[in-house]
């Protein structure tokens, strides 16, 4: 029998409020969208959002922070890319959460259909 | 007041709105239900404003050991055949509220609200969850969801979706 996902499998607890904190602001999905081209600077990544540098800078700090990018240390332009494990987690955690009333509904179908056959 | 994030879901079934009322009110046949695939124990289900339902989730934790899940309902309003309001608390085994032990700053408390309407011979019943009390951080943290599972799996759903779907070529 199919268990609920988060208690069977904890994803990586402290950073999941951090996630979806994180994938609240639509600049900073857009930003991620752009990421899954492949990785980009700052400079690059500012173009088309026509924000400023330290704008994008900041929302990617916020992204960092979650764990959904990284950026190399020792190069000039540092780069950011995707961290795809933490991206997986929120999907991960999303299904449960969704799951938990659509099977909870799926058993409640079932049950209402025994119902109206004992009534007959 | 600004709107706070809200989940919602809609089902459409295929039953008149007094057997789906039942199989609601009813904790027998609400335990066979309620819960995705888990056995659930209801130890207290006093329908009425102010009555509370004591929900026990029974399941396996990972190293295959029994572990359960509580939480504390609290009926805010019952219209029979209309309305279930309740406040839903994320408790520990004494019924005492407890932050979620998943995240940090999921809200401890939903005001949670069930609509019962007919559709036809059908009955659609629309659950909706909204934090209550919560702190500036819990409804970030429920707003990122929400705005996820929202709106049908809105556009932040589909950021990861892709994301994970390219990740895989």
């Amino acid at each position: 029998m199919e268990q609920i996902g988060y208690i069977n499998n904890p994803p990586n607890q402290a950073n999941l409020d951090a996630i979806f904190s994180a994938l609240a602001d639509p600049t900073r999905r857009a930003i991620l969208s752009r990421l899954t081209e492949g990785e980009a600077s700052v400079q690059e990544l500012a173009q088309p959002f026509e924000m400023s540098q330290p704008a994008v800078s900041k929302h990617l700090k916020v992204l960092e922070r979650a764990g959904l990018v990284e950026r190399d240390i020792d190069q000039q332009r540092r780069p950011a890319r995707l961290k795809a494990e933490n991206m997986a987690i929120a999907a991960d955690w999303l299904e449960t959460y969704k799951k938990f009333w659509a099977k909870s509904f799926d058993q409640l179908d079932g049950i209402l259909e025994e119902m109206k056959h004992n009534n007959d | 007041m600004t709107s706070l994030p809200t989940f919602t879901m809609e089902r459409v079934f295929n039953a008149p709105r007094d057997l789906v009322w039942k199989a609601w009110t009813d904790p027998e046949l609400l335990a066979r239900w309620y819960g995705p695939g888990v056995e659930t124990v209801i130890h207290e289900f006093d329908l009425k404003v102010g009555g509370v339902w004591r929900n026990e989730m029974r399941m396996k934790g990972k190293d295959g050991s029994p572990m359960s899940d509580f939480s504390l309902m609290t009926f805010t309003k019952v219209d029979p055949k209309t309305n279930i309001d309740f406040e839903l608390a994320s408790t520990d085994q004494n019924w005492t509220p407890q932050p979620s032990q998943m995240m940090p700053d999921w809200p401890r408390l939903f005001d949670t609200k069930f609509v019962f309407e007919d559709d036809g011979a059908q009955t659609k019943v629309t659950i909706t969850q909204v934090p209550l009390n919560a702190t500036d951080a819990e409804i970030a943290c429920f707003a990122g969801m929400v705005d996820h599972m929202g709106h049908g799996w809105g556009a932040g759903f589909n950021v990861i979706a892709d994301i994970l779907a390219e990740l895989q070529d």
